[in-house]
């Protein structure tokens, strides 16, 4: 045989590999977003079938839509809403009532840092609109009586208030409920990698083709600068920080984390993120220990082992509980 | 000894030019891929400007509530000003990396960085 032969021979199956490899059948992602909850919910997933996927983020979609009427104080019939309409309290929803309940018990391990006694407060500050001027001290006392986690019982599916004009407010936990459900819902479509993010709030299921979910963490005084980046596989993120609703008055920063104690933001910290089992927790963890400040912070954290965090102090210093290393992706 | 050349039959010659003809066409293939990062706004879920994120440019976007003013430069892309009442997507500061999302609630604007080429970020999403 001419010695060419073998050459060609060899080029065409390189060629038959290449042309086989090509046809394997390709890992399709796709990435939707839409304004619910008064954010961006953005869903990414990854699999064989565009069609699936597109299925199973509609659903998802659905659900937290689902959620968002029962849990918002924005909806006017929502469980939240009538509750707080409500002299002492009423039944609800399953979902809301596992809502309290996580919320019920943080703030209790918390202390009172976490708190869903605060619709009242939160209406006073006007974060949701322009706010640019800090209420009256007298006003600020008065909407924090009868305020704090014994103010909200649960029993079941009945929900007692302490006090008829308690307002609750699940703005520090309902977001993330919803997205844990989301993920729940595209699990049962038999979606293996995705993310759900519900502005900031975000869980991570699976991995990316070959490796971990990255997770970017927001430098909370340089905005064009990721303070750290994360490696995570079926876990939640959650950052909760003072940098994306506050105005400034006379040199000082007021921004929508409120301190249960006094009424004002809380001033331990610049950004607080979690890593945890489920975004809800996570959600309620970063609120909580935002409040309490660092080192009461990382021992809030110390009784949940599953969950890890880094605190961006007030003066800009670094706390981490002892776990968040094994995330952390050199730089 | 007879050279590569002498001892290709008519055959081979067709073999070898099949082959190169089948590169080029995967290399134009290649040259015609999605080009480079873009700025997507959506209102409505409809698709309101899309732009290069690397040619500098300000537009105002109408939503709901009135105009909403995008400003991409070398920071990246940020909403500068906005009806809405909170501000916050002006505080969200500028996005630049895939992936990245800016959102005026109220007035409806969604601003996201593409990149069809699928290029390795830093990371996949910002935690914020």
């Amino acid at each position: 045989m001419p010695w060419n032969r073998p050459l060609i021979i060899g080029l065409l199956m390189v060629l038959l590999a290449l042309t086989w490899w090509r046809l394997q059948p390709e890992e399709k992602e796709i990435r939707r977003s839409r304004l619910m909850m008064g954010t961006v919910v953005e869903i990414m997933a990854g699999g064989l079938k565009t069609s699936k996927l597109e299925t199973a983020v509609d659903a998802a979609f659905a659900e937290i839509s689902r959620l968002d009427k029962l849990l918002s104080s924005y909806h006017l019939d929502s469980d939240v809403s009538r509750l707080s309409q409500s002299d002492g309290g009423g039944k609800v929803a399953a979902e809301t009532a596992e809502v309290l309940a996580l919320g019920l018990d943080v703030a209790q391990q918390s202390g009172g840092a976490f708190d869903m006694t605060l619709g009242r407060l939160k209406s006073l500050w006007h974060f949701d609109e322009e706010a640019s001027s800090v209420p009256e001290r007298g006003a600020i006392a008065a909407a924090l009586l009868g305020v704090g986690p014994a103010a909200l019982a649960l029993d079941g599916l009945e929900v007692y208030k302490q006090t008829p004009d308690l307002e609750i407010d699940l703005g520090g936990i309902a977001k993330g409920y919803a997205v844990d459900r989301a993920i729940a819902v595209l699990k049962e479509h038999g979606i293996t990698s995705a993310a759900v993010n519900a502005g900031g709030d975000m869980y991570l299921l699976g991995q990316r083709p070959k490796r971990p979910w990255r997770i970017g963490i927001q430098h909370p005084r340089q905005k064009e600068t990721v303070l750290e980046t994360v490696q995570v596989r079926d876990q939640a993120v959650v950052t909760s920080g003072d940098y994306e609703r506050f105005f400034e008055l006379d040199g000082i920063r007021y921004h929508h984390i409120f301190d249960p104690q006094t009424g004002f933001p809380a001033r331990g910290c610049q950004s607080v993120t979690i890593i945890a089992d489920s975004v809800a927790l996570g959600d309620a963890l970063a609120t909580a220990v935002f409040v309490k400040g660092p080192e009461a912070g990382l021992q809030l954290l110390a009784g949940y082992p599953r969950a890890e965090g880094l605190i961006v102090a007030a003066d800009g210093s670094l706390y981490s509980s002892p776990g968040w290393a094994a995330y952390r992706v050199a730089p | 000894m007879k050279t590569p050349w002498q001892v290709m039959t008519g055959g081979d010659w067709l073999i070898v030019i099949c082959l190169l003809g089948i590169s080029l066409s995967g290399i134009a293939w290649l040259a015609t891929a999605p080009g480079g990062t873009r700025v997507v706004v959506t209102s409505g879920g409809q698709t309101v400007f899309s732009a290069p994120l690397d040619l500098p440019q300000s537009v105002d976007l109408d939503g709901p509530l009135g105009p909403t003013h995008l400003v991409i430069d070398d920071q990246g892309v940020r909403i500068t000003d906005s009806p809405c009442r909170a501000k916050i997507c002006i505080s969200m500061g500028p996005a630049r990396h895939t992936g990245d999302l800016l959102a005026c609630v109220p007035n409806r604007i969604l601003v996201r960085i593409d990149s069809p080429a699928g290029g390795e970020e830093p990371y996949d999403l910002l935690s914020r």
